[in-house]
């Protein structure tokens, strides 16, 4: 399929891309895939027939106000509510019918560190790693905790962590992830300056391993410098609200992707 | 993955935190203690009704305890996203079940093991039987017979435990949904473990284990495969 370009304000639906229009190898996936996708809790649907299409290896940032949508859009990718209505997929699998095959495929990072507290930061690596399937590696743990920032404290009991520390514990579970496609749920969230810069490294270096990644934030300054476009759930539709120009990866160019939505 | 790799590391995970807390182990143990001793109470100085009673006591405090232990056994999982996360992740819900049954009936079972002793003792019940049969063989199978009805009483509560989880009224609504569920495990249980205690009859024993040991595979089969449903509702 191929995508025609659209610009910053545009409406996003079928045949609407966001991001740079480029063009794909026909019969090439998108990594994530939404078509007329809604969903609500039993009041107006927060989701109101959603198109998305975003290509491999591209970075999309959603906007939009505290209950718009944000997080159940990526809780529906992480398969984890299932759409009233459309369908969603990642790199080709349906997140109802191929659950499972979506799971090995995504690495999420809850709004909520996700850890447990029992625990401490270094066995809920070893936990997290051990139940994707990955080797028992202390060193991989141990360099993901210093990537963080963490390794002093690796050892200690996660309930004794700051929520800044918890999230640096889920970024470096997002990173043993592995995984193609990352789903972030305001990441920056409960970092200081340090650990956004964390985040906004993390999020470069997903793209140039041609990593997908979708971004819930609130901080469009930060969006607009590391996404490839940026797009605002409200009132249950997407809009493209800006497609910051960016020179294509290497990674990018050779794997970029579109459905017949939007192009990221 | 190997699914039995993910069930012992979440059965870990589980007995981990559970031996850091002792959450589970402090309030089973008093709480079945004290219904031990109440229940003796209760009996008066009847000797022989202390006896015949005392396996029934014995599962009654087991019973409670379970719950407790039911209850306490998501609430980790429950804070700080911790359950999100690990249902986000590639693993069988099978192997998510299993995983939590696995650490609440060692932890029950392990219960079971100390309150026999104690029940024996506190209502003059003779564990190895009255002779007949050699005494090791009847405690061996009064253990197995404690490790099949705990089986049986965690496949219910785990299940029940993940379906309440969520649910505010959680606490109140888990011992309504299982216990009409778990009284066949707890009538098979008493009765073989009485079978064993007051006349060592091993014969009427086995009888009762078979049908216990009948509840807990066709109990294991249905929660194994609805489990999926409970969580991904």
């Amino acid at each position: 399929m191929t995508a025609a370009p659209a610009g910053a304000g545009a409406p996003v639906g079928a045949g609407a891309p966001v991001g740079s229009g480029a063009a794909v190898p026909a019969g090439a996936p998108a990594a994530i895939e939404l078509r007329g996708l809604v969903h609500g809790y039993g009041g107006p649907p927060v989701l109101a027939g959603i198109d998305l299409d975003v290509a491999v290896g591209r970075v999309v940032a959603l906007h939009g106000p505290n209950g718009a949508g944000k997080t159940t859009l990526l809780r529906l990718l992480a398969t984890r509510l299932r759409p009233v209505r459309g369908h969603a997929r990642v790199l080709g699998h349906d997140v109802v019918r191929q659950a499972h095959e979506v799971r090995t495929r995504v690495a999420t990072l809850p709004v909520y560190g996700g850890a447990y507290g029992a625990l401490s930061g270094r066995e809920n690596l070893r936990l997290g790693v051990a139940l994707r399937g990955g080797d028992d590696d202390p060193g991989a743990v141990d360099r993901a905790l210093e990537r963080v920032g963490l390794i002093a404290a690796a050892d200690h009991l996660v309930r004794a962590y700051s929520s800044g520390m918890r999230k640096r514990l889920a970024l470096a579970r997002l990173t043993l992830a592995d995984a193609p496609v990352w789903l972030l749920d305001e990441p920056y969230a409960a970092l200081d300056e340090q650990g956004q810069e964390l985040v906004d490294a993390l999020i470069a270096a997903a793209r140039d391993d041609g990593r997908t990644v979708l971004v819930a934030s609130h901080d469009l300054p930060r969006s607009l410098a590391t996404a490839d476009a940026v797009v605002e759930i409200a009132g249950g539709h997407l809009r493209v609200l800006a497609r910051p120009t960016r020179a294509p990866t290497a990674t990018a160019t050779a794997t970029a992707g579109t459905g017949a939505g939007a192009d990221a | 993955m190997n699914d039995l790799h993910a069930v012992l590391w979440i059965a870990r995970k589980d007995l981990l935190q559970e031996a850091r807390s002792k959450a589970v182990t402090v309030a089973t143990v008093f709480f079945s203690a004290v219904t031990l001793g109440v229940l003796a109470f209760a009996f008066g100085e009847n000797p022989l009704l202390m006896r015949e009673g005392a396996m029934g006591a014995l599962w009654v405090a087991l019973a409670f305890a379970g719950v407790i232990s039911a209850a306490q056994s998501w609430q980790a999982d429950l804070e700080d996203g911790a359950l999100e996360a690990l249902l986000a992740w590639p693993v069988p819900r099978a192997a998510v079940y299993l995983g939590k049954l696995l650490a609440n009936w060692g932890l029950m079972t392990a219960l079971g093991f100390v309150l026999l002793p104690l029940a024996g003792g506190l209502y003059g019940a003779a564990i190895g039987g009255n002779g007949e049969t050699a005494p090791a063989l009847v405690v061996a199978v009064l253990l197995g017979t404690i490790a099949a009805g705990t089986l049986g009483f965690a496949l219910i509560a785990v299940f029940y435990a993940g379906l309440t989880a969520n649910l505010r009224a959680r606490e109140s609504l888990l011992p309504v949904l299982m216990f009409p569920v778990v009284v066949p495990i707890l009538l098979a249980a008493v009765r073989a473990s009485n079978a064993l205690v007051g006349s060592g009859d091993l014969d009427l024993a086995w009888a009762w284990l078979r049908l216990l040991v009948g509840f807990d595979l066709v109990y294991a089969v249905v929660c194994l495969v609805l489990f999926r449903f409970v969580v991904e509702a």
